[in-house]
């Protein structure tokens, strides 16, 4: 027997709708120059990991402490390998901190892999992606010492974080580092405003890796979920007037 | 530099199939609920508790690999190799004291271990993990106290229109969070009140929705490998 659960029908509506629009869009913006508002001051970042080279400094890389399910942190394993790439081919020294033990193994095989791709297996040692530990501030503290003891020259955190990351912030403002921090917890991203040189807000994490490779066929993927967008604001804008007049009928829609 | 496309290999394409057999399965099994001939949700349920397994695994990987990077330091006497040494004997020793007594002991019963042993490791345990480790946490967790303090002496700063409005917004919230303030005028209350119900909230959902959809494109890409072969 098939039947669609209760409560979750709209939802499904709006997902295909929200998808349709998505593809759509995402069609007509393939292979086309795409204008975008760009992340502001993402492109330092390739100048902080050469200034890292020049200075003889490492870069510091955290997906945070979330799980290998979580969007952020696949989001912040998908910059991992943009940031390892960089780092190999600059022969800059990376170490990469993780509190998951699921998130070490995919994060010890990207580093492997840009090793690998860039001739440069042998180089390759454990010592790179280091598991601190899997409690919340025993890994903060972890990655406040490598931050201070190591002195890397960036410190890139960006992932899934709770309250350790001012933690980790404030660790890295107090020794000067420059700092890359990112996140779709609305909760942490105001202390990521105040700590780092440069953050990227919510949905800017998953377009990110996208942005810095300059690929337009990915860039044109990015231009998708703004008709989403759009339809969302014409629900809240269409909801609110209803509302406002004691019309339900939107409420009752989503709700089924 | 643009990204030059190429083609996947064997191995990339299995799992890639995978990715996406599995992704589809999830997503369709949470809308829509089907009993007969196969009990999918029953199915779904399974799979979760084999990927639980997988996890609780990956414990043993995460043991390795810190023995192995700290054996290295030793090894090499490197400069920290000290609280390498440190590192490896609380990991193995709590490991050891846990296994013995603590709520996830091998052997609760004392069918194995005689009781007499639990009851030596009992008090140990306890100092270790009450008196040393919920400690510790505690006092890495009130650091935040003062972190955010510097935080926000950094972030408060009437540099420009935004950072002296939100310098505004920060001290009426702040206000109106004293105690002292209903005392003084009861206005700052209904401020911190209308401050955080409406732009604060206003703001993050704008975050919140362009995140989810951002979530929705980013896991469809994922699952379906687009820009194929990148």
């Amino acid at each position: 027997m098939i039947e669609l659960i209760e409560g979750r029908i709209a939802q499904l509506i709006l997902l295909i709708i929200v998808l349709a629009a998505i593809y759509e869009v995402t069609r007509i913006a393939r292979g086309r120059k795409m204008k975008t508002r760009g992340i502001p001051g993402l492109e330092r970042l390739d100048g902080w990991i050469k200034q890292a080279g020049t200075l003889d400094r490492s870069v510091f890389f955290t997906p945070g402490t979330g799980a290998v399910t979580y969007p952020d942190t696949l989001a912040a394993l998908a910059l991992l390998e943009y940031v390892a790439e960089r780092c190999v081919e600059q022969n800059v020294k990376l170490i990469v901190g993780n509190a998951d033990l699921n998130v070490q193994q995919v994060a010890e095989d990207i580093v492997k892999t840009a090793y690998t791709k860039a001739g440069k297996a042998k180089e390759y040692n454990p010592d790179i992606v280091r598991f601190i530990s899997g409690r919340q501030f025993a890994f903060a503290a972890g990655v406040m010492g490598i931050l201070r003891r190591e002195k890397p020259a960036v410190n890139i955190f960006v992932g899934d974080f709770s309250a350790e990351a001012l933690a980790i912030a404030e660790a890295g403002r107090s020794d000067a580092i420059a700092q890359f921090g990112g996140t779709t917890n609305v909760d942490q991203l105001p202390f990521f405003m105040a700590t780092c040189d440069l953050t990227l807000i919510g949905e800017e994490l998953f377009t990110a890796q996208g942005y810095l490779k300059n690929d337009p066929d990915t860039i044109s993927t990015y231009v998708g979920p703004d008709a989403g967008k759009i339809i969302a604001i014409l629900l809240i804008l269409v909801g609110a007037i209803l509302v406002t007049f004691g019309n339900q009928i939107l409420v009752s829609l989503l709700d089924l | 530099m643009a990204t030059t496309k190429r083609k996947m290999t064997r191995e990339e394409l299995i799992l890639q199939v995978i990715i996406f057999s599995l992704g589809f399965f999830f997503a369709f099994v949470y809308y829509v609920r089907v009993s007969e001939p196969i009990d999918l949700q029953a199915v779904s349920q399974q799979l979760f508790a084999y990927l639980t397994a997988m996890l609780t695994a990956a414990f043993a990987i995460g043991m390795i690999n810190l023995t192995r990077v700290h054996w290295i330091n030793i090894k090499r006497k490197r400069a920290t190799w000290k609280f390498s040494v440190i590192l490896i004997a609380s990991l193995y020793g709590m490991a050891i004291v846990s296994l013995i007594s603590s709520p996830f002991a091998l052997d609760p019963q004392a069918a194995v271990i005689p009781q007499g042993v639990i009851n030596l490791f009992n008090p140990i345990f306890d100092f270790l993990y009450y008196k040393v480790l919920v400690t510790i946490n505690s006092s890495i967790f009130s650091l935040l106290a003062f972190f955010i303090a510097s935080a926000a002496y950094r972030a408060f700063k009437a540099r420009s229109l935004e950072s002296t409005i939100l310098l505004l917004a920060g001290l009426l919230v702040v206000i109106g969070q004293a105690p002292v303030a209903d005392v003084a005028w009861p206005g700052f209350a209904t401020i911190r009140d209308w401050i955080l119900a409406y732009p604060n909230t206003a703001g993050q959902r704008g975050i919140l929705i362009g995140a989810a959809l951002g979530i929705l494109a980013f896991s469809v890409r994922r699952m379906i490998r687009y820009p194929w072969g990148r």
